[in-house]
């Protein structure tokens, strides 16, 4: 009986300073981490977006479980960003910032998240990928691979991956075309 | 038993993947590149050594019906903190190590050695134990991914070396490629240490 109770003791003990520590790392670490995750956004931001002169983080609508980001220039909308998503990739989840103009035509996307295959699925993340989407909207492409018929060629060895950027790209549009009105808030938009 | 003689056996009398065999699932999963490698190896190293010196401190105190589930406790909180911090102040890194640092809670070399060598020796040669292990065991992975790397990409952390005629065995980076890289090493391993 003595035996168990300072097992007891023990584990108790244990795992207390454990939950303690932990609690208090978090409590510290807080701050920074909020920081860095802005600062990330940001970046993000800055890569897919035009020159603005706003902050897209804080002028940003945020309809269903998107939010977009809006850039401005002199008052004028020159961009919108958004991130989007697709779970058809290789593994896991493939997340995707996509800028746009006001009007739906793709300015450049980002690949924020993907564990694809390296070295296969992974090449999604290369420039030359995705150069592949500039200028794109949903009116002058068949938002599908080539192997599907579509206008966007897939990667040697690698098929899905593109495919899941292409729709994940692609259901981000549609649903900005359909919010749009709402987006902009009717503000004056650069043509 | 000096630090020195703890601190090579793990490099290589004692590798922790070639000769021991321990934490072979997160070696599977991330050798598919020299970079990857690295970034497992260092993470691992550092919970491992945290892991040793507290369990090495901790040793007379811990009962030994309980002491698997201390162990545990211990070393999942350092992952997590060793998380939590990295992403606050050290971001550019934890974006290359990010999805590695989880995979150490389930990595048997850590609780391995607390079991094994941590709860049996001094803090000092623990550290050294740790360390020991630590770079054998990212010096294993070293060799892996850049067989892989090499053979499935015909590249080295990034850069292109057998030329742009080289073909891609694409089965390489690909699961199949980790059992049959990680094999062949461990014999040819096992082979040298035959001889020595």
């Amino acid at each position: 009986m003595k035996e168990i109770f300072r097992l007891m003791v023990v584990l108790t003990t244990v795992s207390a300073l454990a939950g303690f520590s932990l609690a208090y790392v978090n409590e510290k670490t807080k701050e920074p981490r909020a920081y860095q995750d802005r600062m990330k956004l940001l970046g993000s931001l800055n890569t897919v977006l035009p020159p603005h002169g706003n902050q897209p983080d804080k002028d940003a609508v945020t309809i269903g479980p998107t939010t977009y980001y809006v850039s401005k220039q002199n008052g004028a909308v020159n961009g919108v960003a958004f991130e989007t998503s697709s779970d058809k990739g290789y593994s896991g989840l493939v997340r995707v910032m996509v800028g746009i103009k006001p009007d739906g035509e793709i300015i450049s996307i980002e690949i924020v998240e993907q564990k694809e295959t390296p070295g296969l699925g992974s090449k999604i993340t290369e420039g030359s990928f995705k150069d592949r989407y500039r200028g794109k909207s949903l009116q002058n492409a068949r938002w599908k691979v080539k192997k599907d018929g579509g206008d966007f060629d897939q990667i040697s060895g690698a098929t899905i991956s593109p495919r899941a950027v292409t729709g994940a790209v692609k259901a981000g549009l549609d649903a900005y075309e359909k919010n749009r009105e709402q987006i902009l808030g009717g503000a004056h938009v650069v043509q | 038993m000096s630090f020195n003689s703890e601190l090579i056996r793990g490099i290589w009398r004692e590798n922790p993947l070639f000769v021991i065999v321990l934490g072979t699932c997160p070696t599977l999963a991330v050798s598919t590149s020299v970079e990857n490698g690295i970034g497992m190896g260092i993470a691992a190293t550092f919970v491992l050594v945290c892991s040793n010196i507290v369990v090495a401190a901790v040793r007379k105190l811990v009962p030994d019906s309980v002491r698997i589930a201390v162990y545990i406790v211990i070393i999942a909180s350092f992952v997590t903190i060793v998380d939590l911090v990295m992403s606050a102040y050290f971001r550019t890194l934890y974006n290359a190590l990010g999805i590695f640092i989880p995979l150490i809670v389930v990595n048997c070399i850590i609780l391995g050695r607390a079991e094994a060598f941590a709860s049996k020796n001094s803090v000092f040669l623990s550290i050294a134990d740790g360390i020991g292990m630590g770079l054998g065991f990212t010096l294993a992975l070293l060799m892996i991914g850049s067989v892989r790397e090499l053979l499935g990409n015909g590249t080295i952390l990034g850069y292109h070396l057998l030329g742009g005629s080289y073909v891609p065995i694409l089965v390489m980076i690909l699961p199949p490629g980790a059992f049959l890289t990680y094999g062949t090493l461990t014999a040819v391993v096992k082979a040298v240490n035959k001889r020595i």
